[in-house]
């Protein structure tokens, strides 16, 4: 088994998820017995990542950090063909869900996962979630600090917390160690931003109170330098006045968002340091050895430095159209010259958002073995990313994509979508958005207009939780139900890319479904025909405001 | 074309608690996969018995509920919301096929 | 509703004063026994804390979590070392964490809490955060291993 350049489980790991396969086997035999009450098994349940949806139960597979080997890859392959019907989704908070689940064969499921530690603890439930990272770290240009070093410690310390087991409501941490903040971490209920002060050392900003959903908010700087040994103590401190004070009494008014909102954040401020100030020797504060013991498992591969301007691939690129948009939008520059980050599109035209079949999982893995340094990222865009592809094996990985039907060159652009399942699958939704996303892309599909409309992020929520992010859409759109009917209301402005936060505007009425193709074309054509050169859809849109866009929208449906 | 758009019809449905699965609960009280074998009650007081039956028979079932439904002229049953069509009938696109791939 | 304690899966007889309601109790500030809601600070009970032998927290859902900080902050920074009883909506599947957080006895009327208190503790055997229930973390032990390991190799 190759070395992975990320954290490997040792026998603590590895003996803590194996029982807890155990544990939660028993209480699925319990309420299978009728031992147990649905009301008492439902957190159980959810606590190990299992809900019920419209169909089947759903299980959501942690991919902590977003890392995984091609080992792992295959396993999640093998799972979604034996558990479930051959397929996944991949998903906004860089997990994987699969759709088809049986509940008597969940703690196979999960035990399989353990097999190449893997887990889905704590990816539901109102407890502290999988703590998401840059899909590109440790591989970026601008990154500051490996951020997953900290998300491992913050998964490990969140890991069945015994205090922290039964929260007000969920509680999602997003950790990003570069400038360019790919993590979203203003709408997370923490958000943590490592950065070089001016003595040159490096801590975090933690950011509180962030979040999408019934009411977006984006999160204010709780500390501005947090030293980074006191990060447990502090987020313990956090967590300890949000268990206390954080709402009970309504489910929509539960999340440290609306605590933060109704005493403000200067007392929250204050509730925190004090707790803190009462707690900061704690046994919490790391030690420089377990620091360091778990940031040299995130030490970068050993990658040759090379060339930057290969012939085969300058060749390509003259001969093969598709291959040289694909560069463009697909492949992003890597901190070691001569390499570079490669992000397949799982985002075919026409296909449902963010999806691989087992087959393609287990391509991508291959790829991986071959290029990648075994290891594969997801992107919270739903997404996949090889990130340390040597540029002359650019060529070949193209192609490899290509057989799997994940090279389509539209990372970033207008049919690179994120949905949410949406009511074909979901419990909690109120209208489809797949179908939506499918109509868009397929609409949208040339290429060459696509690299022409440019950066352009849709995001399509098929309910106001908002897993498809879409209050951050560039253009953001929300399915809403009246009467039966399906509408979908339009946003426009979101964006949580380069370090900026902005939640969308609406921009009207509801449309139905069949005529929001037409009301993206006029949004884009509006774009198009205003622009100024190098500008983006949504600097055009901050530049001239809503109001054009609204007049050409609502004049075409 | 269907008759009956009142909403008077209903029928009972519920996940199956090992699997998941829809179901409907049909004349003889059982839970049955297809819409079409379900019981279907035709006034609001046969609704509430139904729903009461289906209570009763819980185990193996989680959460029962009634759906309204709909009937067309040659006796087939449609729930009348679009989420209830879903669960009935499933996806209402292709979902990736398991071996979508093509290896030159 | 029937009293557990570790070490006898069957129900233990209630040898302790019936706990006062601690807008009662604060009347006199005297009584070995309160009852918390769950809502009510801890901080309340000083300095008498160390003169307690019974101090009940409340659970009115079994997901309302507060009671775990409660306890935490009770047994840790205040340092209480008398009974930390667990009332109201007390389910087994919640005893390693109540376990940790320093409760020690429990009054639920669930079928087979006896027995799964039994193995409560010994359900995980690797823990990751720090409580007051002396068990080593992860990281301690990994801490401990490595240094071991070093000075072997001196």
């Amino acid at each position: 088994m190759p070395d992975t350049h990320f954290y490997r489980y040792d026998e603590y790991d590895r003996r803590l998820v194996g029982e807890r396969v155990e544990q939660f086997r028993d209480q699925v035999r319990r309420r299978l017995a009728g031992e147990l009450t649905e009301e008492q098994f439902k957190p159980l349940r959810l606590t190990n990542g299992l809900y019920l949806q419209l169909h089947a139960y759903m299980l959501r597979i942690a991919i902590p950090y977003g890392t995984l080997s091609s080992r792992q890859l295959r396993k999640l392959a093998e799972i979604s063909r034996k558990y479930d019907r051959g397929y996944g989704h991949f998903t906004t908070r860089q997990n994987l869900q699969l759709h088809w689940i049986k509940l008597e064969q969940a703690p196979d499921a999960i035990a399989a996962l353990a097999e190449v530690d893997m887990h889905s603890i704590q990816t539901s439930g109102n407890c502290v979630r999988n703590t998401t990272a840059d899909h590109f770290a440790g591989a970026a240009v601008d990154e500051i600090e490996d951020p997953r070093v900290w998300c491992e410690i913050v998964r490990q310390w969140s890991t069945l917390h015994p205090e922290f087991s039964f929260l007000p409501r969920k509680f999602k941490i997003a950790i990003t160690g570069s400038p360019n903040d790919r993590a979203a971490v203003r709408v997370h209920d923490i958000g943590l931003r490592l950065w070089r002060n001016d003595q040159g050392e490096v801590g975090f900003e933690v950011i509180v109170g962030g979040g999408l959903g019934r009411t977006p908010m984006i999160g204010k700087t709780l500390r501005e330098f947090l030293p980074k040994d006191e990060l447990l103590a502090y987020l313990e401190a956090t967590l300890r006045v949000y268990n206390r004070y954080g709402r009970r009494d309504n489910l929509f008014k539960a999340r440290i968002k609306i605590l933060v909102h109704e005493i403000g954040a200067e007392k929250m401020c204050e509730e925190v340091e004090a707790e803190y100030e009462s707690m900061k020797d704690s046994a919490l504060r790391l030690a420089p050895e377990t620091i360091e013991a778990i940031a040299g498992q995130f030490a970068p591969p050993p990658l040759q430095p090379g060339r930057t301007r290969v012939p085969e691939v300058e060749a390509l690129k003259l001969e093969d159209r598709n291959f040289a948009l694909w560069l463009k939008s697909n492949v992003a520059p890597h901190r070691v010259p001569g390499h570079a980050i490669v992000t397949a599109s799982l985002k075919p035209a026409g296909a449902p958002p963010g999806d691989a079949s087992a087959a393609q999982m287990e391509g991508v893995a291959d790829i991986a073995d071959a290029y990648s340094q075994s290891e594969i990222r997801v992107s919270h865009e739903q997404n996949l990313v090889l990130p340390h592809v040597a540029i002359e094996d650019l060529p070949a990985v193209y192609r490899a994509l290509d057989r799997l039907g994940f090279a389509e060159a539209n990372v970033g652009k207008i049919t690179d979508i994120i949905a949410c399942p949406g009511l074909d699958y979901c419990a909690l939704a109120n209208a489809r958005s797949i179908p939506v996303a499918q109509r868009i892309s397929r609409h949208f599909a040339a290429l060459s207009r696509q690299h022409d409309i440019g950066d352009l992020k849709i995001k399509i929520s098929g309910c106001i939780n908002a897993c498809g992010h879409h209050h951050v859409g560039h253009i953001g759109i929300l399915g809403v139900d009246k009467n039966g009917i399906e509408l979908y209301q339009i946003s426009l402005g979101g964006d949580v890319d380069f370090g900026r936060t902005a939640l969308g505007t609406i921009l009207g009425p509801a449309v139905p479904a069949e005529k929001i193709v037409d009301a993206v074309d006029a949004l884009v054509a509006t774009y198009l025909e205003a622009r100024s050169a190098g500008e983006r859809f949504v600097d055009t849109y901050r530049r001239l405001g809503v109001q054009p866009f609204k007049d050409r929208v609502y004049a075409a449906v | 074309m269907a008759k009956n758009l009142s909403g008077d019809l209903r029928v009972a449905s519920a996940n199956r608690l090992v699997d998941g699965m829809v179901v409907f609960l049909d004349d003889a009280g059982q839970w049955a996969e297809r819409l079409d074998r379900a019981a279907v009650a035709r006034d609001t007081r046969s609704a509430e018995i139904l729903l009461q039956r289906a209570r009763l028979e819980s185990f193996g079932i989680v959460e029962p509920f009634l759906v309204a439904v709909s009937e067309g002229e040659d006796g087939r049953i449609e729930p009348l919301s679009l989420r209830e069509k879903i669960r009935a009938s499933g996806l209402t696109f292709a979902a990736i096929a398991a071996e979508a791939v093509r290896y030159a | 509703m029937p009293l557990f304690r570790e070490g006898s899966a069957a129900p233990v007889a209630n040898d302790q004063p019936a706990p006062l309601p601690l807008a009662d109790w604060l009347k006199d500030r005297v009584g070995p026994a309160v009852a918390l809601a769950n809502t009510d600070d801890v901080n309340e009970l000083q300095p008498e804390l160390a003169s307690l032998t019974l101090i009940t927290l409340h659970f009115p859902r079994f997901s309302d979590g507060r009671a775990y900080s409660q306890a935490r902050l009770l047994r840790e920074r205040l340092g209480y070392r008398g009974e930390l009883r667990a009332a109201g909506d007390v389910l087994q599947d919640q005893l390693p964490f109540l376990l940790r957080c320093g409760f020690d006895s429990f009054e639920s009327d669930q079928k087979g809490f006896g027995e799964a208190l039994a193995r409560a503790r010994t359900l995980f055997s690797v823990v990751y955060q720090p409580t007051k229930d002396g068990r080593p973390t992860a990281s301690q032990l990994r801490l401990f291993g490595r240094r071991v390991t070093l000075s072997a190799a001196e």
